[in-house]
């Protein structure tokens, strides 16, 4: 009950931030009846997911302040269990989730314990390697589609048990979910135990652990929701595009966009990945299309979020929010 | 039962002996200040006892458990609490914040935890800083904040390193007031690493002194200025003329 009252409690969020959120939700509920074209919807889905992603990054990226650069592969872990699990059974789209939930959590705990034995860059570098390592694995395993990857079989009538629609509204609802509800855990998440430990980590690790901080055991719970967060997501990938492989949902592009998303709009804030997704993912689709023509401009679109990212956080290392906080407070 | 026994502690870092067997044992309710000159090997000392070093031989028992080799917030939960010699300037959090992490190990209930901070710092006088973040704050409310931050896991042994250092004279006045309401009030054991002499001078009921990692000296005060190892190795003959 606490539990709930606390995720829907915005109550020290200043006026403004809790108009914004009214006026942001009543844009995404009528988002879809304004009549843009499907390529919007398209961005707009994106962009809820890749909130969805950077919230989850930012209990264990911003709160606990580690360099995380592997959550892509539980985008895969989540994708790859919905799909393989409807291909192969037929299990649907509501039982196989919350399954690659399961197993993301299970695998998370066990690269986690010997993962957070590592600090700074060197873990930074752990994370980015165990997904490499998976990838790898899924592409040369046969069995699972290999580098051909998966297809979905698709259903002839809108199902929803097996999330398959005809139309990309019931899509973008249905991420529209869960981004809320990722929005209210970690509404929840920043005002609780965890949430101020890991602050305290963060901060100053030797300090924490003379508080009675298991300062290890509060990173690998952090990791652990930050991956079943984006596990969902995964899933979700799977029935939204129907199509999955090694490099769709495993690529260490995925995990880097998830990083740079949320620390752009600000790590270790409530808004800053939604932030950081809204101005990344219109801009990456952008340059995405306009940059795809050429074949050797490859990496171009990193390197324009790479100065990006460094334009931002040489003014102010908390991201685009953080500016925003440090003119209100001077406001003040 | 020994409250807080050290038994032939050492500590080598690369060929530095930084504790060379260092024994001794503390009382529930005692303020015991350990004295020595820079380098002798007590914020090593503390790091063993509390766990952020492993001490490479010798043992550290507290309430009669053997806690050598514990980790700092295991020797915390068993109810030892420390400072820092030197607090990381943080950005992150408000001195409440800081101080609401310190309650959060004992409860997990936010308000709880607020309750609690909130108390500490009026006992400590800090009402008036709490929204204010830590690298905001002159260094005499820097080190009480941290202070704050310790009281609040509840140890019944506090461990202080150099928690008057930096400050004035009437700030250390302040402090010394402190740690006496603390030991009386509250019934905290204190274990203090002190370089103002007068401070750890009345503020102590017994001293340990370290000179190159050894303990070259162990008693009451009065005895410890008259002791000549420990004006050779520290104290300096001016010091012990004066007394
Ligand atoms: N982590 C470490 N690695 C290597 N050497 C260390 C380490 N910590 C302390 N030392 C060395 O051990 C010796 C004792 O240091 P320590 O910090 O315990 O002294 P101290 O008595 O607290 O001195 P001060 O009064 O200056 O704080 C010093 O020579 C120091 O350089
Ligand atoms: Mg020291």
């Amino acid at each position: 009950m606490e539990t709930i009252k606390d995720a829907l409690d915005f109550r020290d969020f200043s006026k403004a931030e809790r108009i914004g959120l009214i006026l942001f939700t009543i844009f995404l509920l009528a988002f879809p009846w304004i009549g843009t074209g499907s390529f919007v919807k398209a961005v707009m889905i994106q962009f809820l997911l890749f909130s969805l992603f950077g919230m989850g990054w930012n209990t264990i990226g911003g709160y606990g302040g580690q360099v995380e650069l592997g959550k892509a592969q539980y985008v895969g872990i989540g994708a790859y269990t919905v799909s393989l699990m409807m291909v192969w059974w037929k299990i649907p789209f509501w039982v196989s989730m919350p399954i690659g939930v399961l197993i993301a959590i299970g695998y998370s705990f066990i690269i986690g314990y010997p993962l957070f034995r590592l600090k700074g860059h060197y873990f930074a570098i752990a994370t980015i390697c165990t997904s490499l390592v998976l990838q790898d694995i899924f592409i040369n395993w046969k069995l699972v589609g290999a580098a051909k990857g998966i297809e979905l079989p698709i259903h002839e009538h809108p199902d929803f048990l097996y999330m398959q629609f005809k139309s990309d509204t019931y899509y973008y609802y249905f991420i529209m979910v869960f981004f809320y509800v990722a929005l209210f855990y970690m509404n929840r998440f920043r005002k609780s135990k965890l949430g101020y430990q890991l602050r305290m980590i963060k901060d100053d690790e030797e300090a924490a652990e003379s508080l009675g901080i298991d300062a290890r055991w509060c990173k690998i719970k952090a990791y652990t929701i930050a991956s079943a967060f984006v596990a969902v997501g995964g899933g979700f990938m799977a029935v939204y595009n129907l199509y999955i492989d090694p490099y769709s949902v495993m690529d260490l592009d995925l995990s880097i966009k998830i990083a740079l998303m949320a620390m752009l709009g600000g790590a270790a804030s409530l808004w800053g990945p939604i932030i950081g997704a809204a101005f990344l993912v219109p801009l990456d689709r952008f340059l995405g299309s306009w940059l795809g023509g050429y074949k050797g401009l490859i990496g171009v679109d990193f390197m324009i979020y790479a100065m990006l990212i460094m334009a931002v956080s040489a003014y102010q290392p908390r991201g685009i929010w953080g500016i925003i906080e440090q003119f209100r407070r001077k406001g003040k | 039962m020994i409250y807080l026994e050290v038994i032939n502690i050492v500590k080598e870092f690369g060929g530095l002996v930084a504790n060379n067997n260092v024994s001794f044992q503390i009382e529930q309710g005692e303020i015991i200040g350990l004295i020595g000159p820079n380098g002798a090997g007590k914020t090593t000392l503390f790091n063993c006892i509390v766990g952020f070093h492993k001490p490479d031989s010798g043992k550290v028992t507290f309430k009669g458990k053997d806690i050598t080799g514990f980790k700092p917030f295991e020797t915390n939960r068993e109810g030892i609490g420390r400072t820092f010699q030197i607090m990381k300037v943080t950005t992150g959090m408000t001195v409440l914040e800081n101080v609401m992490v310190g309650a959060f190990c004992r409860t997990d209930k936010r308000n709880i935890a607020r309750a609690e901070a909130s108390e500490i710092l009026s006992f400590l006088g800090l009402e008036g800083v709490k929204e204010y973040h830590i690298n905001e704050l002159p260094i005499a409310i820097q080190r009480k904040a941290g202070l704050a931050r310790a009281l609040a896991t509840k140890p019944e042994l506090l461990m202080l390193d150099e928690v008057a250092s930096g400050l004035n004279h009437k700030e250390t006045e302040e402090v010394v007031e402190l740690l006496r309401r603390l030991n009386t009030e509250k019934k905290i054991t204190l274990f203090l690493i002190e370089h103002i002499m007068e401070m750890v001078m009345s503020v102590s009921q017994r001293l340990i002194v370290l000179d190159g990692g050894e303990k070259i000296a162990e008693g009451l005060p009065g005895e410890i200025v008259k002791n000549e190892n420990v004006i050779k190795a520290y104290l300096g003959e001016k010091y012990a003329k004066s007394h």
